[in-house]
């Protein structure tokens, strides 16, 4: 035990902390500055809440670091799913509502959001699952379990009326299956639909493209007219399915919803459903290069873009430090995921190398989605960018997932074979 | 394609981040221009900075008009605390009830924004708040402008008064983008706050400064090349001495009728009162209600007599005429006409004189005011001549380089004779030559001729401004309105014989009540008919000292009786006081006094204040 920083992987910590850096500033510009005066008395205080948290969230990480890695694997993958069924359960029975989704449990004068402390309990139960069929040589079988593993926490979630986070959990089943050895084609059949319905929304003709090129694509790589086929019949029943729905299912205000962001700035949109995404663009826009500096954000400091420290935390970033700025943050998301996703690479043990993976996975979710969503590219979908956007719940469960990789990386020759 | 799903990751990873950077840079630094636009139209506002309004001095550098603060407290809902409504009601003296339902109002207008709830609190009021601004959370002051009148002269036609722009005014002013008025600015309504107001007012200055999402002010723009001082505004010397207004002010109680005071050798006003005025003051404090009462009052004292009151000059038109007559030969400066108390053209019934004064020469006719000699004149005269004679005078014709409201006046010709008459011979102009009839002259143009006469036939353009004063540099400006005169070339002997008629006036005829002890004075006094039943009205003419004049007057009492009864001592008086700097006590002064005090308008409505 004498040398045992020597496996931790620093650069990660490194990485870690710059990115708590920026979001402590972002924070503190969208609270502490001319904003302040005008904001609720509990967001006032939301740098200092932050800074609680991100104690509270170095405690987890510590404590994350010191189990003793057999007793984690052995024992409280179990413990964190059961509690973490039985905390979504409790939320929706006993939880209060914030913005529409009933996640919310009060613990000794804590809030705590359910849905976010549930992804970890999910990714270990689900790495657990997959881990064992590899041993066992049946991986098909472990993946249809993960579907249930994973399948219930959604099912809760979407009852909570929290869309956004429930997508994250569906978006971590095509990564841990990727990892887990299930054949790029069947995964593909997943990551299909989503893309070409995204395209079916920004542009029918672009997702008819997108699926014959898929088809195309399929057929060069397997010389089978099946995987054409099936190629082809995913992508354009996605897109039929979209442009009927979009045209007859869905009530006007929630199609509005989910294509305003292809044209924020259009009449019917700027002042309803577009004004958060077109008020962000403009604020990040106007940072140009370098930003207009700390504190010195127009946009940011009059509250032009709602949930300009939460959800859309980069807005401020990307107006107040430019585009050096933004892309910093950038970098150091691309380092980070990499690096774990390196380090995964490295553990020869498959339910350590999933755990580090799907937290990798998980992340990169958040930050797609989350950029995604504050640039104009995606519906808005409430999810917060991971380790910037305030939020305690957010911060805990990040880096607390982030401590477990460490753990299991730094401790990978100590990791039984059997668990 | 039996790839490592690893690096299959890590592919994806990069495309998606790489994804968004393009992105980023797309929105940065290639829209940066059109979305930035955006950004600052949501948060870029520009805010007037409104000049301090030029303050007005008198020609002693007296101070008339200024500005004074004025305190209103404000409400901002969303701040205002229910253990503030007692505090603020026990500092304004109000009950609690009253903050209740200010702050109400104020909710329904504005929850983030000060709104005004109570004006015009004092001094004392403004600062106890102030100082107990801590347990007064939610309470706010403002310190806005007001004008001022610290000497105790009115001249309220003379000075004029603010009001808000209206709608109409707005409109068209907006052509004028540098005065940049908006809605609620006051501006010059009357006399020297009309005629000067852009040059009182100024040009506004910009503010720029951020507003956040509710359009609440966050901060100022900062970079200080956005912003721009008001400039522009200036402080006004008139050429008015505010202790002859305020005599005559004090002396024209109960009466209708107004003064014009001149300085003769430049046309500067010394004096320009009109009654029934009214209070300046009250109007700047109270403007709404007090303008409302004033142009319901029955004696209409926003009108302007001084400058717009037409009535025909009586006998202070003499001189002019005998002038009129010595330079058309009509009459030999020499020649005496006989006067047997009538002109025989109206065989005694018509054309009247006071009494049968036998042979007049024209310094007899003027002294003894006799209108057989004037008929005479009128007798022999060819209107054309007249009227273009008198024209010259500044009679019948507005001028245009003066700023204030005028009338033109009426001096008759054939063209209005065939208009109005359907039959006319030459007696029916024969009243022309006594100052009666169809005809009308405004107290100001008395007294512009009244100086011509005074400084040796130079006509000046009257003019209450000596000069101005730019606020920021201090440059003096002199305004194109204070012309040179202009030369009437009137025979020096001719002038010599009509002064000389004026001056006994004083000395020994209508006007010798109204001598000013110690300074020879010449003038002429004036009955100027009313219609109906009325009395009529007393007019005179004056200028003193007779051999180098100072001050030429025009006083018209309406409805007091002859020129010497009213008329006559009030133009003495001010004189008097312009010449010596006061009027020392003397059975002169007294007997003036008394006959101007006791003199009033018949009919007069009482004056409310």
């Amino acid at each position: 035990m004498r040398q045992w920083y020597k496996n931790l992987d620093w650069a990660t910590l490194l990485i870690w902390i710059a990115l708590c850096m920026c979001s402590l500033t972002a924070i503190y510009s969208s609270t502490q500055g001319e904003a302040q005066q005008f904001l609720l008395d509990k967001v006032q205080e939301s740098f200092q809440r932050q800074l609680k948290w991100l104690g509270i969230s170095t405690l987890g990480l510590v404590i994350a670091l010191i189990i003793p890695v057999k007793f984690l694997l052995r024992y409280l993958i179990f413990l964190a799913y059961i509690t973490t069924i039985g905390l979504l359960i409790a939320a929706l029975l006993f939880g209060t509502e914030v913005k529409g989704a009933r996640s919310w449990i009060h613990i000794g004068g804590i809030g705590f959001q359910s849905a976010e402390l549930a992804k970890v309990g999910s990714l270990l139960m689900s790495a657990h699952v997959l881990a064992n069929g590899v041993r066992n040589k049946n991986i098909w079988q472990a993946a249809l379990i993960t579907l249930g593993i994973l399948g219930l926490p959604i099912l809760l979630i979407i009852l909570q009326n929290d869309l956004g986070t429930a997508l994250v959990f569906v978006g971590l089943i095509p990564i841990l299956w990727l990892c887990t050895g299930v054949r790029l084609r069947t995964v593909g059949l997943l990551i299909i639909p989503p893309i070409a319905g995204y395209l079916a929304v920004v542009n029918w003709k672009i997702a008819l493209g997108f699926t014959v090129l898929v088809g195309v694509v399929a057929w060069y790589s397997t010389q089978n007219f099946k995987w054409l086929a099936a190629g082809i019949l995913v992508g354009s029943m996605t897109i039929g399915i979209a442009s009927f729905a979009l045209d007859s299912v869905l009530q006007p205000h929630q199609v509005a919803r989910i294509v305003s962001f292809t044209n924020p700035e259009a009449d019917e949109y700027r002042y309803g459903v577009g004004f958060q995404v077109s008020q962000s663009k403009a604020a990040i826009a106007s940072g140009g290069w370098v930003g207009k500096g700390f504190m010195e954000g127009s946009q940011t400091q009059g509250r032009y873009i709602s949930e300009q420290s939460t959800d859309f935390v980069f807005s401020a970033i990307g107006e107040e430090w430019g585009f050096l700025g933004g892309i910093l943050v950038l970098l150091l998301f691309l380092a980070l995921l990499l690096r774990l996703i390196t380090l995964s690479k490295r553990i020869n043990h498959p339910l350590g190398s999933l755990i580090v993976v799907g937290t990798a996975g998980i992340f990169l979710i958040h930050v797609v989605i989350n950029l995604g969503m504050v640039l104009g590219m995606l519906p808005v979908i409430g999810i917060p960018l991971p380790f910037l956007s305030y939020g305690g719940s957010t911060l805990l469960t990040n880096t607390t997932l982030l401590g477990l990789a460490l753990a299991v990386y730094m401790k990978r020759g100590e990791l039984p074979f059997h668990v | 394609m039996n790839s490592n799903p690893y690096n299959l990751l890590i592919y994806a990873v990069i495309g998606l981040l790489t994804i968004l950077s393009v992105r980023l840079f797309d929105l940065q630094v290639v829209k940066v221009k059109v979305l930035s636009e955006i950004a600052d139209g949501n948060s870029v506002r520009d805010r007037r900075v409104l000049p301090v309004r030029g303050s007005i001095y008198d020609r002693d550098s007296i101070l008339l008009v200024h500005n004074v603060p004025t305190y209103t407290i404000t409400l901002t809902p969303r701040y205002f605390e229910d253990s503030t409504t007692g505090v603020l009601g026990k500092h304004l003296a109000i009950p609690d009830s009253m903050v209740t339902s200010r702050l109400k109002e104020a909710r329904q207008w504005n929850k983030w924004r000060p709104s005004p709830a109570f004006s015009n609190v004092t001094f004392e009021q403004y600062s106890r708040i102030l100082e107990d601004s801590y347990l007064l959370t939610g309470v706010g002051t403002q310190v806005q402008q007001r004008r001022d009148y610290p000497t105790g002269v009115n001249a309220s036609h003379a000075l004029g008064y603010l009001g808000e722009i209206t709608k109409e005014e707005l409109v068209s002013s907006e052509t004028n983008p540098v005065l940049n008025y908006g809605q609620g600015d006051l501006r010059g309504q009357s006399g020297i706050e009309l005629g000067y107001e852009e040059l009182l007012r100024g040009i506004p200055g910009k503010e720029r400064y951020w507003v956040n999402v509710n359009g609440l002010e966050v901060k100022k723009y900062g970079k200080r090349l956005s912003d721009r001082q008001p400039r522009g505004n200036h402080d006004i010397y008139l050429t008015l001495d505010h202790r002859v207004q305020a005599l005559a002010e004090s002396l024209f109680v109960n009466k209708r009728g107004a003064v014009v005071a001149l300085d003769p050798n430049d046309g500067g006003i010394i004096a320009l009162m009109s009654k029934p005025d009214y209070s300046l003051d009250s109007l700047s404090i109270n403007r709404n209600e007090y303008w409302q009462s004033l142009v319901n009052h029955k004696e209409q004292p926003l009108y302007n007599r001084a400058t717009m009151n037409l009535m025909p000059p009586g006998s202070t038109w003499k001189p002019l005429m005998a002038l009129f007559g010595m330079s058309h030969d009509l009459v030999h400066p020499e020649e005496s006409i006989y006067c047997g108390g009538y002109h025989p053209i109206g065989r005694g019934r018509i054309f009247r004189c006071l009494s049968a004064h036998g042979n007049q020469t024209v310094v007899e006719a003027i002294k003894n005011s006799c209108n057989t000699f004037f008929f005479e004149l009128a007798r022999r005269m060819n209107l054309t001549d007249l009227k273009k004679y008198v024209t010259r005078f500044g009679f019948g014709i507005q001028d245009s380089t003066y700023r204030f409201e005028q009338t033109a006046g009426l001096i008759p010709d054939s063209a209005y004779y065939n208009r109005t008459r359907n039959y006319w011979t030459k007696t029916s102009t024969m009243n022309l030559g006594v100052g009666q009839g169809d005809m009308g002259v405004t107290p100001l143009q008395l007294a512009r001729y009244t100086a011509a006469l005074a400084n040796g036939g130079t006509l000046y353009t009257p003019h209450m401004v000596a000069y101005l004063s730019e606020s920021d540099t201090g440059n003096k400006k002199i305004l194109p309105d204070r012309t040179e005169g202009v030369q009437l070339d009137i025979d020096p002997t001719h002038l010599r014989r009509v002064r000389e008629g004026m001056r006994l006036v004083m000395e020994q005829g209508t006007g010798y009540m109204a001598q000013i002890p110690g300074i020879p004075s010449a003038g002429k006094t004036g009955t100027a008919q009313a219609p109906g039943n009325l009395t009529d009205h007393s007019v005179f003419i004056m200028f003193a000292p007779f051999e180098k004049p100072e001050i030429a007057l025009a006083v018209q009492c309406e409805n007091t009786g002859d020129g010497s009864q009213c008329a006559a001592p009030i133009a003495s008086l001010l004189a008097e006081q312009y010449l010596k700097g006061e009027v020392p006590s003397s059975w002169r002064a007294e007997i003036r006094k008394r006959r101007a005090l006791s003199a009033t308008s018949q009919s007069l409505i009482p004056q409310t204040k």
